[in-house]
């Protein structure tokens, strides 16, 4: 007799039995409390009942689907179907904290005779986000000088005129210097006395050629993301005069390098009718939902039967099964492997280029744990 | 070596007006007559980190 | 009886008929009847002949005649006694006695010395009067003096008055009293400490709050719980829940929203007394002593004092109120029938606490919806409504006869007033509290006490102050869910907190024992972010021999410096003054001062030693502030002085202090990345998680309730209220509406979300409670507390490390460290902490005398002193203080003697 395994015996009930195989692909939110939400990983978690519960990659690449649902300039849905929470929980935690990007980092105030003290000022131009394409620039660490490669530098000079209305800085005020820094940086201490290299004196920043001459911002200017970003307000007679030097750094280090406002995903609602619900409870069930999960379907002669038409919209207020009894009519649950993933970019790339950075970020990662065990 | 002491000013509380002072010069300003008087600010660049 | 008849009333009979024909009384009369019948007292000369001898005698006169005096000016002295008529008096002691009796035939008789009415509140006015009045008249005995001594030289010649007058006692005496706070008037037996306090601008509430304050004049030692208990009878007028914690729980307290406490009416009593006669009060001088006390009559009392009887005190009463609300007489005369001691008491004096209520006919309120649009419509003020006899004040006192009813409902014949809002109850503090009538009661005072230490905006001028501490929030906030005293007080203008997504979940273990964890990302975007200003001063002296102070050019590179003060000289400008807005660091100088060597004595003017006495800024190790302001000007002795205000702007950090506004304090016990926290369906991620073991012990149902109308707020657009009592009169939402709220925007009707975990990506196994809570920070932070030492500085005396972090103090084993150390048995750790970690020293002991030698250098021997050899000197080891201990007991002709043995 020839060896055959088992599961491919003909008379062996093939798959999970149901109960099992829902508490394995849904989380159920019941009145109380979720349940089954934890994902079953180990490979051989359902040996016993003869499945094989490993993941392969044949399998993953056939189920593995991305649609996208919406896409505009700043913020985008998609669905991430067929892959494991904890992967899409990677791909959320390095949008949030890891996809690099530029932020006001050095603020150098010439003047500043305004209510808001220098150091707040100075964390509110940080909070603003720069259009400006962190992959163009290098990384600066503390010791390395700045130049044309590493560093935006803005500058900001307003002034309210004695006499005049109170006037309201705005983030479009903040203006690139695409020469780099103008102010000169006196030695501060007699040891520091380097000559100033040429005949220009030294500034703050070291620029071989203007950023401006390079083809990205030739006709592209670096530029806040939004220009009505209030920064500070002016009294007649007040001034600020500042330079401001963005350079490239993550999310985890200040929020300020955060590429997203938020990223997050949420598991496809799954509403199943576990009885029929007919005429006035169908009315009830439908009146119930904010969401408008639920429809109504006629059925004729005054007949009327609850369907479930949106169920993606649901937005688990439980308001459905709150009275006793629905619970047994109304099933809420989730799809633990079909994530509705929103990404919400806080301007500096478009949100689909952050998901590709965000996937690099985990190939590279990946890599480099391989180079690591080999 | 380094440049010409500059006379250090000061900005009156009440009126703005700026006043020079001499050391033993009575606290005063000049224009209104208010005796408080505020430092200007310095004119030296300041850095802070953006956090 | 003696008293009585010494007042004139020679007959027995009379005396007991002005106290009541109930022959109980006559009972208890009868032993000093008795007695004055055995010391043959009959009449008003042998009585007062027997007072004389009862009074202390004195050296210089007799004691004739000196008894009707003290019954005149001493005995009773508030009730006025006109041409020698002693009958008014006598009729106060009888009604006196006639209460005193009825309190010992009934329990119920005695008056509640803790009860408000009975209370007076004693107001500045009234204390800078009665101050003025003895530094008035010390001053005029003074003039008096010299006049008198002036009059003796001069004999004849004019002497101006003005000449007398001199020096500024009346000025100094009130600065002194005010700055002390100490009012000695010897002359009224009053000293009172504590009388000024320095008003508090920690926080714009503390500020309000100080002001509200009430503080009794008794100790607060006294083991007595009557005082400090709530009293009923300050319903509307003390805030119960406003009192502070420890010695003065109770004790203080603070007056409600709409108290008004009364002032003396200097001109107005008699008109007020003839108008009680008008109406119908019979005087006293025209009643019989048997006429006092009549069955249908009650008598009229006025601010103390009996006026005579009234047969028909409700009608009395009724015309006296209709008169009041008419305007005729002033608002804040009270009309009080107190029908178990069958007297009316009109009250007009000052120190009373009384509040506004609607009056109401019938139960039906007065206040008519076109007067409240008239009101919304600006046409009509508060103080309208009390003209035109809507609204009245009322005395606690008075209180008694009504009938308030809380809302406007039903119509009831017994009602005569309506409150005007139940939320005015509370204080200023405890008004900030949303819905805190759903809280634990001793939750709300946790939280007035903590909403004097928040943060956030002080005031106005906050900027523009040069206060010597100041804490400001970056970003203040209005909370979502407010409370209407919130807004009548304006902390909605001028807030102290943030509005925090608080997630009431266990995460991380770092939040145990109240500990909350936040959101780096929060705090990286300004959550909890604040300002401490601090003041420096620096003046210029001018001293007796004419020199000054001054201040002087910084060095400059290349000058010969000493001390390496150049670098503390980085941010001096060319005036050796720093200027603003320049960075400094601890150790940094901000003035270079200098002083001169002598002061004392006469020098050459042109050519003063001067010794450098700089100011450097002193701050945490590693920390920058900048220099936010320097102001110049001129001190009260007209000296240079020169302030500085320092600034430092701090993010929240591990153990930093926040506060609810429902008493729920905690520190920040880690601070975790935004990636790592819950997040909801929504993508909304918490700014704080707050352990759930915080709620069943405190029962803060409030801040539940905060949370959810917070949630609802957000979702809708509106902010909601929470006011104390307010659902059924619409100041405050239900939870049913809050409820349906969240349901229409599509939340769980009980707040709870479903949360994702950020660490692993799947949901979280429960639902969870979340929200927006407004979050206080607290002034208590760990930058300015935190403090370790190894070496150090020590004290000089005992050679003990210092204490305190102030100075670098050693941190200290105490005694029940010590008693652990010892029953565990750990010597020789007792021996380095106590000794070789404190302050060891070696002593030279003789082992025969057990007295201390000493070492002589010179010759390189030991030597006791005492027995002027040097054999049997033996080193040993001791604390320093234990040396001390010997010459000081040694010093006060004690000998300690130390007896050695050999250690095994």
């Amino acid at each position: 007799m020839p060896k055959v395994s088992a599961l491919n015996m003909p008379d062996v009930p093939m798959g999970l039995p149901s109960h099992m195989e829902l508490q394995r692909t849904r989380v159920s939110c019941d009145k109380d409390a979720p349940t089954h939400t934890e994902n079953v990983q180990a490979s051989g978690a359902y040996a016993s009942v003869g499945v094989d519960n490993s993941l392969r990659l044949d399998q993953f690449r056939k189920n593995f689907r991305v649609t996208v649902v919406r896409l505009t300039e700043d913020d985008m849905e998609f669905d991430m179907i067929g892959i494991d929470p904890s992967i899409a929980n990677a791909f959320r935690r390095i949008l949030i904290s890891e996809v690099p990007t530029m932020a006001i980092e050095k603020v150098f105030i010439a003047n500043s005779t305004t209510l808001v003290q220098d150091e707040v000022l100075a964390h509110r131009l940080g909070l603003i986000p720069i259009k400006a394409d962190p992959r163009l620039f290098e990384w600066k660490d503390d010791n390395k000088v700045s130049n044309e490669k590493n560093t935006i530098v803005f500058k900001l000079h307003a002034k309210c005129q004695r006499g005049g209305p109170r006037l309201t800085v705005k983030s479009d005020q903040l203006k690139w210097l695409p020469n780099g820094s103008e102010f000169i940086d006196e030695p501060t201490t007699a040891t520091d006395s380097t000559p100033a290299t040429g005949s220009t004196p030294k500034t703050f920043t070291n620029f071989d050629h203007s950023q401006a001459s390079l083809p990205e911002f030739a006709n592209n200017p670096i530029v806040p993301k939004h220009p009505d970003i209030i920064i500070s307000k002016l009294g007649p007679g007040q001034e600020i005069e500042l330079e401001a030097h963005a350079v490239k750094g993550i999310g985890k280090t200040h929020a300020k390098w955060s590429p997203v406002s938020t990223a997050w995903y949420r598991m496809l609602p799954e509403v199943v009718l576990l009885q029929d619900i007919k005429d006035e409870l169908a009315e009830e069930l439908v009146k119930k939902c904010p969401a408008k999960v639920f429809d109504i379907e006629d059925l004729g002669k005054g007949k009327m039967k609850a369907t479930v038409a949106r169920p993606r919209s649901c937005t688990l207020c439980r308001e459905c099964i709150r009275e006793e009894n629905w619970e047994e009519r109304v099933s809420l649950r989730r799809v633990k492997d079909h994530f509705i993933f929103t990404i919400e970019s806080a301007g500096q790339l478009p949100p689909q280029e952050l998901f590709t950075e965000a996937v690099k970020i985990l190939e590279k990662k990946c890599k480099g744990l391989l180079d690591e065990l080999s | 070596m380094d440049a010409q002491p500059e006379p250090v000013s000061y900005i009156c509380g009440d009126c703005g007006m700026e006043n020079t002072l001499k050391p033993g010069d009575v606290i005063q300003c000049r224009e209104c007559g208010y005796r408080i008087l505020y430092k200007k600010r310095t004119r030296r660049i300041v850095q802070y980190e953006a956090r | 009886m003696v008293v009585m008849k010494a007042m004139g009333i020679e007959s027995d009979q009379e005396v007991v008929q002005m106290v009541g024909r109930d022959p109980r009384y006559g009972f208890m009369l009868l032993p000093s009847i008795q007695e004055c019948a055995n010391d043959d007292i009959f009449n008003q000369k042998q009585a007062l002949e027997f007072l004389d001898k009862k009074l202390k005698p004195s050296l210089y006169s007799s004691n004739e005649g000196k008894a009707f005096g003290v019954l005149r000016d001493f005995f009773l002295a508030n009730v006025p006694v006109r041409e020698l008529n002693f009958r008014p008096k006598a009729i106060y002691a009888a009604v006196m006695m006639r209460r005193m009796m009825d309190a010992m035939l009934n329990k119920d008789a005695i008056d509640d010395k803790d009860y408000v009415g009975n209370k007076r509140l004693e107001l500045s006015g009234q204390l800078i009067s009665l101050l003025f009045e003895d530094l008035f008249k010390t001053m005029n005995e003074e003039v008096k003096k010299r006049i008198d001594l002036g009059l003796r030289k001069s004999a004849g010649r004019s002497l101006p008055i003005e000449n007398f007058i001199t020096g500024d006692s009346i000025t100094q005496g009130l600065e002194r009293a005010i700055s002390t706070g100490n009012w000695d008037l010897r002359r009224f037996k009053m000293h009172k400490k504590g009388m000024t306090q320095v008003l508090a601008r920690l926080s714009f509430i503390a500020a309000v709050g100080q002001m509200t304050r009430v503080k009794p004049q008794f100790e607060k030692s006294r083991k007595v719980s009557g005082p400090r208990a709530l009293q009923p009878s300050q319903w509307g007028m003390l805030c119960p829940c406003d009192t502070p914690e420890g010695e003065a729980c109770g004790l203080v307290k603070n007056l409600a929203l709409m108290t008004h406490v009364t002032t003396d009416q200097e001109e107005g009593l008699s008109p007020l007394i003839s108008l009680c006669h008008s109406l119908g009060v019979e005087s006293l001088e025209l009643l019989s002593a048997e006429e006092i006390h009549t069955s249908n009559s009650f008598l009229v009392i006025f601010n103390g004092i009996i006026l005579g009887k009234h047969r028909q005190p409700q009608r009395f009463a009724t015309s006296m109120r209709k008169l009041r609300r008419a305007g005729k007489i002033g608002e804040f005369v009270s009309v009080y029938v107190n029908e178990k001691q069958r007297c009316v008491y009109i009250a007009s004096d000052g120190g009373r606490v009384c509040r506004p209520l609607v009056i109401a006919d019938k139960g039906v309120s007065r206040v008519k919806e076109h007067h409240m649009q008239e009101l919304r419509d600006g046409v009509r003020t508060f103080r309208d409504f009390v003209r035109d006899g809507l609204i009245e004040y009322l005395d606690v006192n008075e209180q008694n006869n009504t009938l308030i009813a809380l809302y406007e409902g039903e119509p009831k014949e017994e009602i005569t007033h309506i409150e005007i809002e139940p939320l005015t109850i509370l204080g200023v503090c405890a008004g900030l509290i949303p819905y805190p009538h759903h809280n634990q009661s001793p939750r709300n005072t946790y939280q007035c006490a903590m909403g004097k230490q928040a943060m956030g905006n002080i005031a106005y001028n906050q900027l523009s102050r040069m206060d010597s501490l100041l804490y400001l929030l970056v970003y203040p906030q209005r909370p979502l869910l407010t409370t209407k005293t919130i807004e009548l007080v304006g902390y909605d203008k001028l807030g102290a907190g943030q509005n925090a997504t608080v997630a009431v979940m266990s995460y991380s273990g770092y939040d145990i024992e109240d500990a909350i964890v936040m959101n780096k990302s929060s705090l990286d975007r300004g959550f909890g972010r604040c300002i401490v200003l601090k003041k420096g001063v620096s003046t210029l002296q001018r001293y007796a021999n004419n020199t000054q102070d001054r201040i002087c050019k910084p060095l400059k590179k290349g000058e010969t410096d000493r001390k390496g003060d150049i670098e503390k000289m980085r941010i001096l400008d060319e005036d050796g003054i720093a200027s603003p807005g320049e960075t400094i660091r601890p150790f940094d100088m901000y003035v270079n001062k200098e002083v001169p060597v002598n002061t004392k004595d006469p020098v050459d003017l042109q050519n003063v030693g001067f010794k450098s006495a700089f100011q450097t800024y002193k701050g945490a190790k590693g920390e920058t502030a900048v220099i936010d302001r320097v102001a110049l000007s001129s001190d009260v002795n007209n000296n240079l002085c020169i302030k500085f205000q320092f600034r430092e702007t701090r993010r929240p950090e591990l153990g930093d202090k926040f506060s609810s506004r429902h008493g729920q304090k905690g520190v920040c016990g880690t601070i975790v990345q935004q990636e790592d926290f819950p997040f909801s369906e929504r993508g909304i991620c918490p700014d704080l998680i707050m352990n759930p073991h915080g709620f069943p012990s405190r029962m803060t149902i409030g801040k539940m309730i905060e949370l959810l109308g917070g949630k609802a707020g957000v979702s809708c657009g509106r902010f909601h209220y929470g006011s104390a009592f307010g659902e059924p009169s619409g100041q405050a939402d239900t939870v049913e509406a809050i409820s349906k709220t969240l349901v229409d925007k599509g939340f769980s009707y009980n707040g709870k979300d479903f949360l994702y975990s950020g660490i692993t990506g799947s949901p979280l196994q429960a639902y969870i409670f979340m929200g927006p809570i407004y979050y206080q920070k607290l002034k208590h932070m760990v930058l300015d507390k935190m403090h370790a030492r190894g070496r150090g500085p020590r004290v000089m005396l005992t050679r003990q490390p210092t204490e305190g972090r102030s100075r670098d103090g050693g941190l200290r084993l105490g005694e029940m460290e010590r008693d652990c150390l010892i029953a565990y048995g750990a010597s020789m750790l007792m021996y380095e902490r106590l000794m070789l970690s404190s302050d060891p020293f070696e002593i030279q002991v003789c082992r025969t005398c057990g007295l201390l030698g000493y070492y002589n250098h010179k010759l390189k021997i030991t030597v006791c002193s005492s027995c002027k050899n040097s054999e049997n000197v033996s080193k040993i080891k001791l604390p320093y203080a234990c040396k001390l201990l010997f010459q000081e007991l040694q010093s006060m002709n004690i000998v300690p003697r130390l007896k050695l043995t050999e250690a095994s």
